[in-house]
């Protein structure tokens, strides 16, 4: 009787099978999705809130045309949302590339140097605190244009997370391995590339990991208060200064899909990157 | 051979938090010869590993100096690799890469060719050609040490230290390892230093065990030879004679430790009341039935009586425990065997003369020596016989119990196997058992017969196991058995406590003489804190109205004696005639100033105070010549003639014995 049971379950076809194994990873969070949708279409469709409904992205015409056509470029700042998106992905690209490399570097020298680390470690826990906008009038006065001002906000507000993760990750090196170092004499070069590097990277990782969400978060808020530049944060505040609300929720799908996506990206590369037993 | 690492008078203080220092370890001295295998072992932070991390460098000492060929260790390196006991491989590298880093590191003046070589080399050494590519984290226990153990090796050093390596391994994979590990070292004629708790682990890997004490300050408490030749197995060790005895020491060792450290725990200051300095004593007895006075002075109160409220009997299974003791300061006082104050006072205790008075001799007679059964069924009945059998017999060395070198049994037992020409160090073998294990181990032929006092030689008796070859009646009749012992210092520092003592023990000496308290007495004995054995082994008088089921010889047994004329009060002459013995077979050296050790060690003036004072004035005092059933006379006024006079001898040595000066310790 058993083996009938069993017979059946080895014929069921693929599609079966693959439904069985991985069926409610994919229906509960589409339950999900689906029912915050639609109790967001009947909250404004009821008229409790003035904010557009979700299906107002496809009645609107502009912002229909905005979803379907995403590399329209009229010029100046009438921009597809592609682009818009792109060059708010390349401020912050340089912004924490910058970050990244000062980030881990002063980790390194902090977390190898405990008297630095003394030293410095107050103004970094002061500095950290500031909030990204925060930042935005005095990088203005500071510096001389809106772009580099705004590659500023993000460098600063990602700088944090890295560094400190990355001076974390340098202080819990084992005592062990640092004894075998020790007692082969290695010179500090191979010890800097094959016992301090990979023994703090997965703290490194978890501190860029922090930092890309930081960084996406603090160039929306950047560009919003600079006018004037191709952006998608700017984009959302030129739109809400024109009522043009269905396209403000355009972009927010935009932000949150990014951010998403580039977080995504580097859990990618630190599964990538660092060896099983190490993450 | 020369010294290739040398640790001179090292310790190690670390700082603690409100500026106070924790000393780990004080005045280490260690001599390691090249190609030696050394163990250090002792409990949980007893400073073992800090000690290897000095050797290593890893950890510089606050204290003197570690020194590997003449050169001062002050910071790590390759020559001193260490074998962690968590590995440390680096996770991120594979088996191979792991040893070439180190290799390529320290070998960087031989071509790379060469190199991977020898990277390969102690791959197949620790047999993981295998797992040469595969990272750390895939890799069990045992084979991760081993491939630690490649790494140290390959990068010769010239020595190797070795950190608890086999610790966290389960029993198998570690006997194993150990295996691999005794022959590479073989091989490769590497010096090592490794640090255990295993105790068949040191003993199996060592030449030498060092002993740590446990912390604060550790020393080394001890070191001990591994005589067990090479190669070794783990099979064939442990029928290896030594082995167990190395294996008991060890254990000994250890559990001595942990009771120090109780005893530490527990130690509380003097206690001074009714007029004495100090009523709260630890007294150190080893469950005979000798101990009886201790026994009666505390279950009928007669501690008590003369103000000791406070009395603790500790219960030790061998003299050793009281040596440790009574060296340690844990004990007050002791019930000691009766050559033990003169040994200690000259130096029987490692090297370090030790000044131990005494004012009491406790017990007399109660000894008598038991051979096993089967040698009465060869005929053997006396001494004659038993020499005989010796020489006719092809059996290898026949060993005999004794329980401690300045125990009257071993005293006694040699000679009268030397008056009846049975060389005792060469006809026979000599060995230190706890008296409780003599019957056990006749049992399991392990020993041929022993010296001991009673109820051990009844009980084998008894048990059919052996037989009473001789009795104190026909060696020396009234020999001193068990006096009390105290530091020269503590009778300093509590000189009412001292007389109050021996005003007690005196009186329990006087109760456990009278017959008609025998019964109740025997009773007391065989309970559980006590001797712990069946009251029908028991006798305080004559057991032969009681038990006497050999019809041939029929031994008349010499009876304890407790008290009476000239069995309590300390004798110089005796004192004089153990130490004489005790030279004569190579335990002391006889000490050129013999009158002034008899002076300190013999303290008839609190034995007189204490008799005044009980009003036992008529006891009479003067016990007369010692003579044995040789008949050769002791002359107290020579007692380098008389030991030159004595045929089968070691070479004794005379010396001077520089006691200290007695000085009060504080109270």
């Amino acid at each position: 009787m058993v083996t009938q049971a069993e017979v059946r379950r080895r014929d069921a076809n693929p599609l079966q099978k693959f439904w069985k194994e991985k069926g409610s990873d994919l229906v509960l969070p589409l339950i999900g999705v689906v029912g915050f949708l639609l109790i967001w279409q009947f909250l404004s469709s009821s008229g409790i809130t003035r904010l557009p409904a979700p299906s107002s992205l496809f009645t609107d015409k502009r912002t229909r045309d905005l979803l379907f056509y995403p590399f329209l470029d009229r010029g100046g700042l009438d921009k597809g949302l592609f682009w818009q998106t792109l060059a708010s992905l390349q401020r912050v690209a340089i912004g924490y590339t910058a970050a990244a490399i000062v980030g881990i570097g002063m980790g390194i020298l902090v977390g190898s140097n405990r008297k630095v680390n003394q030293m410095l470690d107050p103004i970094f826990q002061f500095l950290r605190m500031i909030a990204p906008l925060a930042w935005v009038p005095i990088t203005l006065i500071a510096l001389p244009n809106v772009q580099l001002a705004a590659i500023f906000v993000i460098f600063i507000t990602s700088i944090w997370p890295i560094l400190i993760n990355t001076t974390v990750g340098v202080q819990q090196i084992p005592q062990d391995y640092k004894n075998v170092a020790r007692v082969l004499q290695i010179s500090p070069r191979k010890y800097f590339f094959k016992i301090l590097i990979p023994s703090a990277l997965p703290y490194i990782f978890t501190g860029l990991r922090i930092a890309i969400g930081l960084a996406w978060l603090a160039i929306i808020a950047a560009e919003i208060v600079m006018s004037g530049v191709v952006g998608i944060g700017f984009f959302i505040w030129d739109a809400y200064q024109q009522n043009y609300v269905s396209e403000v929720i355009l972009a927010v799908f935009y932000i949150g899909a990014v951010g998403l996506l580039l977080d995504r990206l580097m859990a990618f590369l630190q599964r990538k990157i660092l060896p099983a037993d190490n993450r | 051979m020369s010294v290739f690492v040398a640790v001179e008078q090292v310790g190690k203080e670390f700082a603690l938090a409100k500026g106070d220092r924790y000393i780990a370890l004080k005045g280490i001295d260690l001599e390691i010869k090249k190609g030696e295998f050394i163990s250090l072992i002792g409990h949980s932070g007893c400073g073992k590993s800090t000690l290897l991390n000095m050797i290593a460098g890893l950890d510089l000492p606050t204290d003197g100096i570690v020194a590997l060929e003449g050169q001062r260790v002050t910071k790590p390196g390759p020559e001193r690799m260490v074998v962690f006991q968590n590995y440390s491989l680096l996770p991120w590298l594979t088996v191979r890469e792991n040893i070439t880093l180190a290799v390529d590191e320290v070998l960087s003046g031989l071509p790379a060719d060469e190199r991977r070589a020898i990277v390969e080399e102690h791959i197949q050494m620790v047999g993981l050609q295998h797992a040469a590519d595969k990272p750390p984290a895939q890799l069990s226990g045992g084979m991760k040490q081993r491939v630690a153990i490649a790494r140290a090796l390959a990068i010769r050093p010239k020595l190797l230290l070795l950190d608890e390596p086999f610790g966290a391994l389960d029993a198998l994979t570690r006997g194993n390892l150990q295996e691999q590990l005794m022959r590479i070292c073989e091989e490769h004629e590497v010096t090592a230093v490794m640090v255990t708790h295993d105790v068949d682990e040191a003993v199996l890997l060592s030449d030498r065990i060092v002993m740590l004490t446990n912390g604060p300050a550790s020393k080394i408490g001890g070191i001990l030879e591994v005589d067990i030749p090479r190669p070794r197995r783990r099979l064939e060790v442990v029928s290896h004679p030594s082995y167990y005895s190395l294996r008991s020491e060890l254990i000994y060792f250890l559990n001595q430790q942990k009771r120090i450290k109780k005893l530490r725990a527990r130690k509380v200051s003097a206690i001074a009341r009714h007029g004495l300095e100090k009523v709260n004593l630890e007294i150190g007895f080893v469950p005979l039935t000798a101990c009886a006075p201790l026994v009666v002075a505390k279950e009928k109160g007669f501690f008590t009586k003369h103000g000791l409220d406070e009395v603790n009997l500790v219960r030790e299974t061998s003299w050793r425990g009281i040596v440790d003791g009574i060296a340690g300061s844990h004990l007050d006082a002791a019930q000691m065997p009766a050559g033990m104050p003169v040994w200690l006072s000259v130096g029987g205790h490692q090297d370090q003369p030790l000044p131990v008075v005494s004012a009491l001799t406790m017990t007399r007679n109660g000894n008598a020596v038991t051979l096993a059964k089967r040698f009465y069924d060869q005929g053997v009945y006396s001494a004659t016989d038993f020499k005989r059998m010796l020489l006719e017999s092809t059996e290898g060395t026949h060993t005999l119990g004794i329980v401690h070198p300045s125990s009257m049994h071993n005293l006694l037992l040699r000679y009268w196997l030397a008056a009846n020409g049975i060389n005792p160090d060469r006809d026979v073998s000599l060995k230190t058992i706890p008296p409780a294990q003599m019957v056990a181990d006749l049992k399991a032929g392990i020993i041929d017969g022993y010296c001991v006092g009673e109820p051990w030689n009844l009980r084998a008796l008894v048990e059919n196991t052996g037989f009473t070859i001789a009795t104190d009646l026909e060696i020396w009749q009234g020999h001193p058995g068990k006096v009390l012992g105290v530091r020269e210092d503590w009778a300093l520092a509590y000189p009412n406590t001292h007389v109050a003592l021996v005003k007690a023990l005196l009186e329990a000496c006087r109760y456990c003489a009278d017959p008609d308290n025998h019964e109740e007495i025997r009773q007391i004995l065989a309970q559980r804190e006590y001797l712990s054995t069946s009251v029908d082994y028991i006798h305080l008088g004559d057991p032969n109205a009681a038990v006497c089921n050999l019809d041939r010889p029929v031994r008349e047994y010499a009876h304890h004696l407790f008290f009476g004329d000239g069995v309590n009060r300390p004798s110089r002459t005796e004192h004089l005639w153990m130490m004489t013995q005790m030279a004569r077979w190579g335990d002391i050296p006889f000490p050129r100033n013999w009158l002034e050790i008899l002076e300190r060690v013999c303290r008839v003036s609190v034995f007189s105070t204490a008799a005044r004072e009980l009003g036992m004035l008529d006891i009479k005092y003067h016990r007369g010549p010692i003579q044995l059933f040789d008949g050769v006379p002791f002359d107290a006024e020579d007692p380098i003639a008389y030991l030159n006079s004595q045929s089968i001898k070691l070479n004794f040595s005379v010396a001077e014995v520089a006691l200290k000066q007695p000085q009060l310790i504080a109270v």
